[in-house]
């Protein structure tokens, strides 16, 4: 562990990834624009119509990947910190299902169109409760078996749940918004979305984050933790909370993308010399720009209807899972 | 369908009645397992006839004839409701409750299948077809006479015909070989999915629509129903935003989304459009 890089620097370095990302995302689309006169447009208060797919379209698009990358990532790292386990992502273990169910709950129940905060709450709600059972069923530290079979079933449940939600509402696209829920997408996202997420994300990330040095203790040992002055209870709360107004809100408006909270901390945790309190940022960060790396992708491919995000995670997301699966039964 | 003639005629050559006349040949109860023959058994059979249409017809967002099927019983298109209702003849579409059709074909209940047509003339043809087997000829005469008539209002004539797209839910498009775009150009639009490489039904982002230059962008009516994801790209902020460079036109999907007289509605919209400034 003693090669990984300085913290600051690796910080740096996926800061300006996420930046080139988030440029490249806003660059490439369906048509062709000609981003520097939209963007002059802009400044110069002209509302042409590149500089309105600019802000309207592709804008949001960006800022709302950036924003669900950074939560899914920073919410992987959170959980396998809190449940101490390797395995622990808002998709694998049910979190992100449990949260497209609160979604759908408030969205197709049409309590969304005369609320609109109801809609991210729905998928908190749901989020707060999977990870709170999560946490009853296989918190501190036990068996990575226990884990998954408890996420298994949390997963099932909610994606049941969802499916006969959308068939009971009366609703004739209710087969195809399925997929959008259980795979999630940003297509045709607006600001208005963003402005709807933003405030619970960044709440959501403040509390995650508050709790890194305590996640640093706790590799000591929950004794060696709380004789350093850590109120445990709190901590917990903290991350449990914190990871269901990431998860929850997140999904509520992109549907659930998978992967991305096993990925990039496993990716990550050797460049933070195996701290979890600092794999959290890098975590966010590393989130971001693969979500936003993803979303190029969708719109380079051609593929249409456009494939779904969770589509492109997934096969990225789901080898390395069954990689990470091998390695750990290999050292057991 | 080949089947059924040779029953009509066959009961032709031993009851001395020809099939043309109506009643005679004509199925005493009919069952409809598809949205669009609902509206024309309806308004071509006589409602005695009428054994049960789709649960659809009665929803008056989506259909054209909710207020006449009133009171009619309905069916979702299973197969088993469709027995126990004893029908003469089950009217069905092409490409809709195909499980349905398969099993009532299997015990030998007489299905005729209705096309879901992509010209004009597909939509005469069809009515003809509904006409012929409720034993109504003449009325789907009527029917094609007064749908021709209206859609013989002229285009507009001006400098330059107006760019047009259509955009449903999900983002779906009209392209070239689509009903819909024959209804356009007839109407004297230029349909902007079809310089972009796209066939029939097909969906289109956002962007690509908006930025090839659309002076008419055609969307759904308002429609008071359920909530749903497909419909959100309807309402995203940008069309509101786009002032007058892109005017909106609403056609509601009821109007064209099957063969009826009321293609000739949705023409009218598409013509005044088409003439309107700028």
């Amino acid at each position: 562990m003693s090669e990984a890089p300085p913290y600051g620097a690796l910080v740096g370095a996926l800061m300006a990834l996420v930046v080139a990302a988030f440029v490249a995302s806003v660059t490439v689309g369906y048509a062709a624009v000609d981003v520097g006169g939209a963007v002059a447009d802009i400044f110069a208060g002209r509302s042409s119509l590149g500089a309105l797919v600019l802000t309207e379209l592709r804008l949001p698009r960006a800022i709302m990947g950036t924003l669900v990358g950074f939560s899914l990532g920073l919410a992987g790292a959170a959980m396998q910190g809190l449940l101490r386990n390797p395995l622990a992502d808002a998709g694998v273990i049910g979190v992100s299902g449990a949260a497209a169910f609160g979604a759908v709950m408030a969205f197709y129940s049409g309590v969304s169109a005369t609320f609109a905060l109801a809609l991210p709450i729905g998928g908190i709600l749901g989020a707060g409760l999977a990870v709170a059972l999560l946490y009853a069923l296989a918190g501190r530290g036990s068996a990575t078996m226990t884990l998954i079979l408890a996420g298994v079933a949390i997963n099932s449940l909610a994606g049941a749940l969802t499916a006969l939600a959308l068939n009971l509402s009366l609703n004739p696209y209710a087969a195809m918004e399925v997929m959008f829920w259980l795979m999630g997408s940003l297509a045709d996202r607006s600001l208005s979305h963003v402005q709807l997420a933003a405030p619970l994300l960044v709440v959501g990330w403040l509390m995650i984050l508050a709790s890194g040095p305590a996640l640093d203790a706790l590799t000591l040992g929950e004794d060696t933790a709380a004789s350093l002055g850590f109120d445990l209870g709190r901590v917990r709360l903290l991350l449990i909370c914190g990871t269901a107004l990431a998860v929850g809100a997140s999904v509520a408006v992109t549907g659930a993308i998978g992967f991305v909270g096993l990925v990039i901390p496993h990716l990550l945790r050797p460049l933070v010399g195996g701290r979890p309190g600092r794999l959290l940022l890098v975590s966010g960060l590393g989130g971001a720009a693969l979500v936003l790396g993803a979303d190029i992708g969708v719109r380079l491919v051609g593929v249409r209807p456009e494939l779904k995000l969770g589509v492109v995670t997934a096969l990225i997301g789901a080898p390395f899972f069954l990689v990470l699966l091998w390695r750990l039964r290999r050292e057991a | 369908m080949a089947d059924r003639r040779h029953l009509a005629l066959l009961a032709a050559f031993l009851t001395g009645v020809w099939p043309g006349s109506p009643s005679a040949a004509a199925p005493a109860r009919v069952v409809s397992i598809n949205l669009c023959t609902d509206e024309l058994l309806v308004r071509l059979a006589d409602p005695a006839q009428v054994a049960s249409v789709t649960w659809l017809s009665t929803v008056s967002a989506g259909s054209n004839v909710a207020d006449l099927v009133r009171g009619a019983p309905q069916n979702r298109g299973l197969a088993e409701e469709v027995v126990a209702a004893r029908p003469d003849l089950v009217l069905a579409g092409r490409y809709t409750a195909r499980a349905a059709v398969s099993v009532l074909k299997r015990i030998g209940v007489p299905v005729v299948e209705a096309d879901a047509p992509r010209t004009l003339d597909q939509v005469k043809t069809e009515i003809r077809r509904v006409a012929d087997a409720v034993g109504h000829s003449d009325r789907g005469e009527a029917m094609i006479a007064e749908l021709e008539r209206r859609l013989a209002r002229p285009a507009p004539v001006r400098e330059r015909s107006l760019r047009a797209a259509v955009l449903r839910p999900n983002g779906f498009t009209a392209g070239p070989g689509s009903l819909s775009d024959e209804l356009m150009r007839r109407a004297g639009l230029v349909n902007v999915a079809a310089e972009l490489k796209l066939d029939n039904y097909g969906q289109l982002p956002l962007e690509t629509i908006l930025l090839a230059g659309v002076d008419l962008l055609i969307v759904d009516g308002d429609r008071p129903g359920p909530p749903a994801l497909a419909t959100e790209v309807l309402s995203h902020p940008i069309l509101a935003k786009l002032g007058d460079r892109v005017r909106v036109v609403k056609i509601p999907p009821k109007l064209w989304t099957c063969y009826g007289p009321s293609i000739a509605d949705a023409y009218d919209i598409l013509v005044d459009a088409a003439g309107s400034a700028p």
